[in-house]
């Protein structure tokens, strides 16, 4: 096991540059997630640490070792593709050998661990077969037996999940994790899925257009988004923003779109007439039918009872917001909703920056 | 509903006899009859003196198998495809792995690549012949002064080295067929198996060996056995080059069936002969898909 630590990294396919000097720790053991949407350049840090891409400018260290220039043969890690990249011509037994028969391992140490591996993974069953026989999430445990049995430094993940159905990938998620708490190895792992980052990751990094945006545990990038990008990325459904004016009523401040008014929170530092982004995450308003003191009263639109929770689309004025609900409350588009902010879960964010206030 | 005339009704229908009636009468006319009527021919005796022909059915098959100029014809024919298919294979592997590349250049060098093929093969034949010749050939002129060769053999008036001069223009015309073939497999390939390989440990010809050899095996064996049966039925360079000679050390089957042909006038015994090549090529054909499981 070892360290990963990028340093100032870019990467410039001719002019086009598609990451900006990055920087970004990997402690030994952690299971970190680069996260971002299609384009961001998640991928092609991957595919850098993994010896795949070349570096453009900066550093890449494996326990303090620059391995700019190591070959990825070279570079004792394993990566699952998304879409697995198995052998075709070749049974799970030897997908999974491959690596060790190129470098020449006994025999016996060979079956012992494709055993191991494949008891681990429960392909025991399947060893002898094509990748062509098994199903989609077979496969993406083969290629994942393929990563293990090498055990390497790093373990790189390219989105393997994305290929396989929901309750599948559910499924996977939870081995992914399980399998990393026991081999304790590090891992980096890119996916666009913010479940996915959310539940599996130590440490989540956000990335947009070839910048690190945020990183940090999930919970506090959940709760303590650097700006408006992480704050909607994060989260489904995603945090509700509105572009409002700071006003003065009655001695206190309250965000101000159109006729209605979202209360601030007290401590904040905000001065007459700024424009900010009101973000607050659906599940912190308190939902009711009846009107309470300072409520919001909206129009609804769509009910999406989930089971453990209710999700309520509505139009204030004419924005459109997400609340969910724990309570059943009997409601019908058209009928009229009040919201209560809970103001401990106001997030501000600067109305030119969109950096978090 | 009125009732429709019947070929109406038929090509309305699903019946899959209209669609197949049109390549089927095309195959019928020009690829079974002609077949069909060597086979006919070949059941005849002709006298060359009263130029009668007579009703034998086996006079010919056993002239043929009684015949050492077939033998020696089937000998020269399997050298000459098995070699030319070797060095086909290998140069036109190679060839396909140099061009299998995005960089600037590499689309137009595919594309020059194939430029031998639309030369019709008797040109091919006739360029090499030049390039042969002992006093002015490029070829000839250029292994004399290395020493490889002397001025009193030449080329293609040495037994020893006359089927070699004809495989040589067989090969560069033929070889950048393979290439293409390849070129389409290797192109094809998925790039994420040799991604995974390179990560497993594997170093380029590893992965040549392991990898791309595998995942090509069907198409290069596919691009074999057409190749293959092309070079069975060898006759144009052949003709052109050598007219089979010196003596016979370039007489191939079919060659020897145009000589029969041609210079005999013996219709049925050539008809036998060509049969006999399509014979030959059949059990060779049917073994090699056997052998190697070749699926279409």
């Amino acid at each position: 096991m070892s360290s990963v630590k990028i340093s100032n990294l870019e990467k410039a396919y001719g002019n086009v540059k598609v990451l900006h000097r990055l920087n970004l720790d990997v402690e030994d053991g952690r299971f970190v997630v680069l996260l971002g949407p299609s384009g961001c350049g998640k991928s092609t840090l991957l595919r850098m640490i993994a010896g795949l891409e070349s570096v453009t400018g900066g550093d890449i260290l494996f326990d303090d070792k620059r391995v700019n220039d190591v070959h990825a043969k070279d570079r004792n890690i394993a990566m699952v593709f998304q879409n697995y990249a198995l052998y075709a011509h070749m049974t799970v037994r030897k997908n999974m050998a491959f690596s060790m028969r190129l470098n020449k391992t006994d025999k016996k140490t060979m079956d012992e661990k494709v055993n191991w591996a494949s008891s681990i993974l429960g392909l025991d069953e399947y060893l002898d077969r094509l990748p062509k026989e098994l199903s989609g999430g077979q496969r993406q445990r083969v290629a994942m037996g393929r990563a293990i049995v090498r055990d390497p430094d790093v373990f790189l993940f390219d989105e393997p999940l994305s290929n396989l159905d929901a309750k599948l990938r559910v499924q996977m998620r939870t081995e992914i994790k399980d399998l990393h708490q026991r081999l304790k190895t590090t891992t980096v792992y890119v996916t666009h899925d913010q479940i996915e980052a959310m539940t599996m990751a130590d440490e989540v990094v956000v990335m947009r257009g070839g910048y690190i945006e945020q990183s940090g545990t999930p919970m506090e990038i959940y709760d303590n988004p650097n700006n408006l990008f992480v704050a909607q990325f994060i989260g489904s459904p995603s945090m509700n923003i509105l572009k409002c004016e700071v006003q003065q009523n009655n001695g206190a401040q309250s965000a101000v779109i159109g006729d209605t008014h979202f209360p601030l929170p007290t401590n904040s530092s905000l001065q007459v007439g700024q424009i900010i982004h009101y973000g607050i995450r659906p599940e912190h308003f308190h939902v009711s039918t009846q009107a309470q003191h300072g409520s919001i009263v909206g129009t609804v639109k769509v009910v999406e009872p989930t089971g453990p929770e209710t999700h309520v689309y509505l139009n204030i004025a004419e924005h459109s917001l997400c609340a969910i609900t724990r309570d059943r409350i009997e409601l019908r588009p058209g009928d009229a909703i009040h919201l209560q902010p809970d103001l401990g879960h106001v997030h501000l964010f600067d109305g030119d920056t969109s950096n978090a206030i | 509903m009125t009732k429709r005339a019947l070929p109406l009704r038929w090509l309305t229908s699903e019946h899959p006899l209209p669609w197949l009636f049109p390549v089927t009468s095309l195959l019928i006319v020009f690829g079974l009859y002609p077949v069909l009527y060597s086979l006919w021919l070949s059941f005849y005796k002709r006298n060359p003196a009263t130029r009668k022909e007579k009703f034998m059915p086996s006079w010919n098959w056993e002239k043929l198998l009684s015949d050492e100029r077939v033998w020696d014809a089937v000998q020269i024919t399997f050298t000459y495809a098995f070699i030319a298919l070797t060095l086909q294979l290998v140069l036109g592997l190679t060839i396909a792995l140099i061009l299998d590349s995005d960089k600037r250049g590499f689309g137009v060098l595919r594309a020059l690549m194939t430029l031998p093929l639309v030369v019709p093969p008797a040109v091919t034949g006739m360029m090499f012949l030049l390039m042969y010749d002992s006093s002015f050939g490029v070829i000839s002129n250029s292994l004399y002064s290395l020493g490889l060769l002397s001025p009193s053999t030449p080329i293609l008036g040495t037994g020893s080295t006359a089927l070699w001069g004809v495989i040589v223009a067989d090969v560069w015309q033929w070889t950048p067929f393979m290439v293409l073939i390849m070129l389409a497999g290797l192109r094809a390939l998925p790039r994420e198996p040799f991604e995974a390989a390179s990560i497993d440990g594997a170093s380029s010809f590893q992965a040549f060996v392991f990898l791309t050899l595998p995942m090509m095996s069907k198409i290069i064996a596919l691009a074999v056995l057409i190749r293959g049966i092309d070079l069975f039925r060898i006759f144009d360079y052949v003709k052109v080059m050598t007219d089979s000679g010196p003596g016979t050390a370039t007489e191939t089957l079919t060659a020897y069936a145009g000589t029969v042909y041609f210079k005999s006038a013996n219709f049925p015994y050539a008809s036998t002969v060509a049969l006999a090549t399509l014979i030959l090529v059949l059990i060779t054909a049917s073994l090699f898909i056997k052998i190697f499981k070749v699926r279409f």
